[in-house]
């Protein structure tokens, strides 16, 4: 396990470095569009189209991806386990990814990209978010104990950003 | 003219002893929400909330001893 803290923007440089398709999504996407909120982990949904899938792959080597659990051995991901609708939880050099296939109710890539925003972190990178509103719909769909524990402050945050 | 001002622990309103300098603004939403952080990270660049982001998991990472100063 990686013993210091995450560096998302590393994780996300990388990511945009191979070209790869995705969206930022949980925790460090609401982040970025101002909630205070914190989160240990980055979550990403990406496109399963097979050519983005071998771009993400050659990623992960370069950030020496593996599953986070059993904590024993060194699982790689695989394009099948990347293909999936599956949740990837990973650990990096970087710090903890996960790779969702699909979130909330089965809304993959493609289907999110509708309620989604692009980015500009820095002159270098840009990034594909989900709006906040579309994040605070599948949180209620979700309706796990985390995602309803955190709805107060995203709705707060919409409703701040919408002020003039 | 009367001034209200919100207090912190989201209580409510009270009659404040000075007159505001600026309109006030409630500093909790009714479901306890913290508006005044919202604001803050919404006065940043993206790159300074994910830079926020992370000096706060940092922190609490140091406070738990998973990593060092």
């Amino acid at each position: 396990m990686a013993t210091s803290s995450p560096d998302f923007l590393a994780i996300l440089r990388r990511l945009a470095e191979h070209k790869i398709d995705f969206i930022v999504v949980g925790g460090v996407c609401a982040a970025l569009q101002g909630a205070p909120v914190a989160t240990f982990d980055l979550d990403l949904v990406h496109s399963r189209k097979p050519a983005n899938i071998d771009r993400l792959l050659a990623a992960l080597e370069t950030l020496d991806a593996h599953y986070r659990e059993p904590v024993a051995r060194w699982i790689k991901p695989t394009k099948s386990h990347l293909a999936s609708s599956g949740h990837q939880l990973l650990m990096t050099s970087f710090g903890p990814l996960d790779l969702l296939g699909t979130i909330g109710a089965a809304r993959d890539y493609e289907s999110l990209l509708s309620d989604t925003t692009e980015m500009e972190i820095d002159r270098a990178l840009k990034v594909r978010l989900l709006g906040l509103a579309a994040l605070i719909r599948i949180k209620e769909e979700t309706g796990g104990e985390k995602d309803v524990a955190i709805l107060p402050t995203l709705r707060r945050t919409l409703e701040e950003k919408s002020k003039p | 003219m009367q001034h209200w001002v919100i207090q912190n622990d989201g209580s409510g309103a009270h009659e404040a002893d000075e007159p505001c300098s600026q309109e006030a603004r409630p500093t909790h939403s009714p479901d306890g929400v913290d508006l005044t952080l919202i604001r803050w990270m919404l006065s940043l660049t993206p790159l300074e909330r994910l830079e926020v982001l992370q000096a706060t998991i940092r922190s609490i990472m140091q406070l738990r001893g998973d990593i060092k100063s």
